[in-house]
């Protein structure tokens, strides 16, 4: 699937605000197996992934009306919805997060860790997320791998720090470094 | 803590907001000072953008059909206009086609009623003939405004079903149309409702419905037979 275009997304979301159910369809069917792959890459259960896209995009259609296009693209918007939901869920369940090593679609790993073999360029992703993985991928290793972990398990420092043997102190300059680094990195990108 | 002039702290904050580590009582504080804090609210929407498109390295993976049914049913989407909205659009080029055919079939009609015993004379304030889709006229309706009674006839050899009745239906502009009673057999004689002839009325409908008449409050549930509209006398 290629990626949608950001404008043709934000054109639905504010006509779904306007409650046209077609112009939801259209941004369901373009944006789903996207949102679907994250919700899954979160809780790892199927059903519990499948629940909790059905809930975000019941959410998206009520409150597409108050979404500001000037904030946010319309697939961050979406992705945070999204995220909230699973975060939510896993807190409710109480159930203990499941982390595996592959953090990512093993193609876009490959390109974070070398750019060469693998071209950011050829993923299947928008601009936003080539930009951001392009600068992901200068970050160093274990770096990267803790700004992933935080990002998409809801951890804390300290849950970070002992879920990689690290001391806390380290994570917490580490996250803080490369947050900083992307931020450096992606405003560079932009004005490029 | 004053963080609006820390430039570097708001950042720092901001991000790991976004990130997910700014946890408990930090979080909260955090979130209090977004209320207030339209200029913190911007920088925390920059990391959003930033950040969130990490959510798309998770690959992509299409969701099951049930996902969609699932909120179609929650969202009530598939909600078609109600069925009666159906027919007033539907119908509107029909019944200008048929205004001037059923004007005269009504006027003929008011003639033979006129023609009654003038003893307990009926005061006929309104008339309609209802047509089937054939446009053939299928049922007489008077309107006694003095008596305040509706009376209506079924003027065609048609059976109805033993277990189905018809019902009579004023169907408003807008909202649900109003019952005006079901008929037994192939007559009915109905109390008059000023509703049944104001001002408001669209079209006048006979829909088959189980024995007894809808069970739906809010309008009818089967085919609509015949449609008419009130002539005013």
């Amino acid at each position: 699937m290629n990626s949608p275009d950001p404008q043709q997304l934000k054109t639905w979301l504010l006509a779904s605000g306007k409650r046209d159910a077609a112009a939801f369809r259209f941004l369901y069917d373009a944006s789903s197996a996207k949102l679907f792959g994250f919700a899954l890459r979160i809780l790892h259960k199927r059903e519990l992934a499948e629940e909790v896209l059905q809930e975000s995009f019941v959410a998206i259609w009520n409150n597409a009306a108050n979404y500001q296009g000037h904030l946010a693209a319309p697939m961050t918007w979406m992705a945070t919805i999204v995220r909230n939901k699973a975060f939510d869920h896993l807190r409710r369940s109480d159930a203990a997060v499941e982390i595996d090593a592959e953090q990512f679609d093993r193609e876009v790993m490959n390109a974070l860790m070398d750019p060469q073999a693998t071209p950011i360029e050829a993923l299947q992703m928008s601009g936003d997320a080539k930009a951001l993985a392009w600068c992901m991928s200068a970050l160093e290793g274990m770096q990267r791998q803790v700004v992933a972990l935080a990002f998409y398990h809801d951890l804390s420092h300290s849950e970070v720090a002992a879920h990689m043997k690290l001391p806390v102190g380290t994570v917490k300059t580490w996250i803080r470094r490369s947050l900083e680094k992307l931020r450096t990195c992606l405003a560079k990108r932009e004005q490029a | 803590m004053n963080i609006r002039n820390n430039i570097v702290l708001r950042q720092k904050l901001a991000a790991e907001y976004v990130l997910g580590t700014l946890k408990g009582g930090a979080r909260r504080r955090f979130e209090g000072w977004l209320h207030q804090d339209a200029d913190l609210r911007n920088i925390t929407a920059g990391w959003q953008q930033r950040l969130a498109p990490m959510a798309e390295f998770a690959g992509e993976v299409v969701p099951p059909k049930s996902v969609w049914a699932g909120i179609e049913r929650r969202l009530d989407l598939k909600k078609k206009p109600a069925r009666w909205q159906f027919w007033l659009n539907e119908n509107l080029a029909f019944w200008r086609s048929l205004g001037m055919v059923s004007t005269a079939l009504a006027a003929m009609l008011v003639v033979i009623v006129m023609q009654r015993p003038p003893a307990d004379a009926p005061s006929i304030a309104y008339v309609a003939t209802l047509s089937d889709d054939k446009a053939q006229a299928a049922m007489l309706l008077t309107a006694d405004s003095k008596h305040r009674a509706l009376d209506v006839r079924v003027i065609t050899s048609a059976q109805v079903a033993a277990d189905k009745s018809l019902q009579l239906w004023a169907v408003p502009k807008s909202g649900n149309p109003r019952s005006l009673g079901v008929l037994v057999g192939n007559r009915g004689s109905f109390t008059l409702a000023d509703s049944a002839v104001s001002g408001d009325v669209a079209v006048l409908a006979v829909t088959l419905e189980p024995k007894g008449g809808s069970p739906d409050p809010k309008g009818p549930t089967g085919p609509i037979l015949y449609k008419g509209h009130w002539i005013r006398l």
